[in-house]
């Protein structure tokens, strides 16, 4: 189960983080029907089973998801037509998530992991805009350009092999840290 | 919860979802159009400065454009954008063969024949090479801005390495040279039926 919804996120993680606003955009939006889908299912779930229950998730995701697509192409049109595929792919999400029970596990606990889902999106975003772009913030405002850092950026970045390789580099860090502190841990051992 | 009541929830939620996609996309459509007209415009007119016209050039077309084939590249369409009822540019779509298929480029050309900005709406080109020219803003394309037909002569208007005195785009000659051309013929045809363009002398 873990590997299937794993791989899944990670369409939008490294589809959808071009810039630092568009991480951002995805983010509420995959928050905002997720919490919804879940509200709406839990009294559902109780009544049907089976492949109704599967029936049922399907039609409240794919409503919601559409919802969610007009009401960004209403008021958020320029960032909706870059992420217009990974919005679609919302409603995807929900009927997976549904699948393999991921809606049943304590609220705390979801409620953890979908925050930690999103930061790590929004650090993604962040980093390809600066690394890509040479900027952060660009497109958040109309007003504001974003915080220019370097003139030019890296353009591998903007592609999403380059999210995949930043990706692999965080996991790395990530390792490393581990490591670093267990290995510390080990030698003040008495 | 017997059988025939869950199919009932089913298709209840069915009926609720569809109908509830299908108010809300009937209700926004016409914001959603407008939406998309401004932003489009906005994608096309950001080739010139804003200051410059006080009105809306793509409500302006210039449709039915006389001899609209030219040497190197057609012509699909123009827009006229000006200031207190007069003309002050005049915006050409010009559509040439790239290096791996059309190129379609907006030209601005204020009331003196000269380019105010170039701006790519279309290409197929190599990607990290000819693909260059899609990106916005673009420095190449800046290169043409003051640019009149006279001004480099017709030998000018060309790359360097045909004696010109353009730059090309690295490792994209077809592109460069193609986009050149499609400006050069886009200059030639103002000049040539300047009048018309500018709605001054029919």
């Amino acid at each position: 189960m873990k590997r299937t919804v794993s791989l899944l996120m990670l369409v939008p993680l490294l589809g959808a983080t071009q810039t630092f606003s568009a991480a951002l955009g995805i983010t509420l939006m995959l928050g905002a029907v997720l919490g919804v889908f879940a509200v709406c299912m839990s009294p559902l779930r109780e009544r049907l089973t089976g492949t109704r229950a599967l029936l049922a998730s399907l039609t409240l995701a794919a409503t919601l998801t559409s919802c969610a697509d007009i009401v960004a192409q209403r008021w958020l049109l320029s960032w909706q037509q870059t992420s217009e595929l990974y919005i679609g792919l919302i409603a995807l999400h929900c009927v997976v998530l549904e699948y393999h029970g991921a809606f049943r596990e304590p609220v705390a606990v979801s409620f953890k992991r979908c925050a930690l889902f999103g930061a790590l999106m929004l650090v993604v975003g962040g980093l390809r805009e600066i690394i890509g772009y040479g900027s952060l913030g660009r497109g958040l405002s109309e007003h504001w350009q974003g915080l220019v850092l370097f003139p030019e950026g890296l353009h591998l970045f903007t592609l999403v092999p380059g999210a995949f390789v930043l990706l692999g580099l965080l996991l790395a860090v990530r390792q490393a840290w581990t490591r670093r502190n267990s290995v510390i841990k080990e030698t003040h051992r008495p | 919860m017997n059988r025939s009541a869950s199919v009932v929830t089913v298709v209840l939620l069915a009926l609720v979802g569809a109908s509830a996609t299908y108010v809300l996309q009937r209700s926004s459509a016409p914001q959603i159009a407008s939406e998309q007209r401004l932003l489009e415009s906005r994608q096309l007119l950001d080739v010139m400065p804003a200051a410059l016209y006080d009105n809306q050039p793509l409500e302006q077309p210039l449709t039915k454009l006389t001899e609209p084939v030219l040497r190197h590249s057609t012509l699909s369409g123009g827009y006229r954008a000006t200031r207190s009822g007069q003309t002050v540019a005049v915006l050409l779509r010009s559509r040439s063969e790239g290096y791996a298929g059309t190129l379609e480029l907006l030209v601005a050309i204020d009331a003196n024949g000269r380019v105010l900005g170039v701006k790519t709406l279309e290409q197929r080109e190599t990607p990290g090479l000819g693909g260059h020219i899609g990106e916005w803003p673009n420095a190449w394309l800046q290169a043409f801005i003051g640019k009149s037909r006279t001004g480099p002569t017709d030998a000018g208007w060309a790359l360097k390495k045909d004696q010109g005195q353009f730059d090309q785009i690295a490792g994209a000659t077809i592109t460069s040279r193609a986009a050149i051309n499609a400006i050069h013929d886009a200059l030639r045809y103002f000049d040539e039926h300047r009048a018309l363009l500018l709605g001054t002398g029919s």
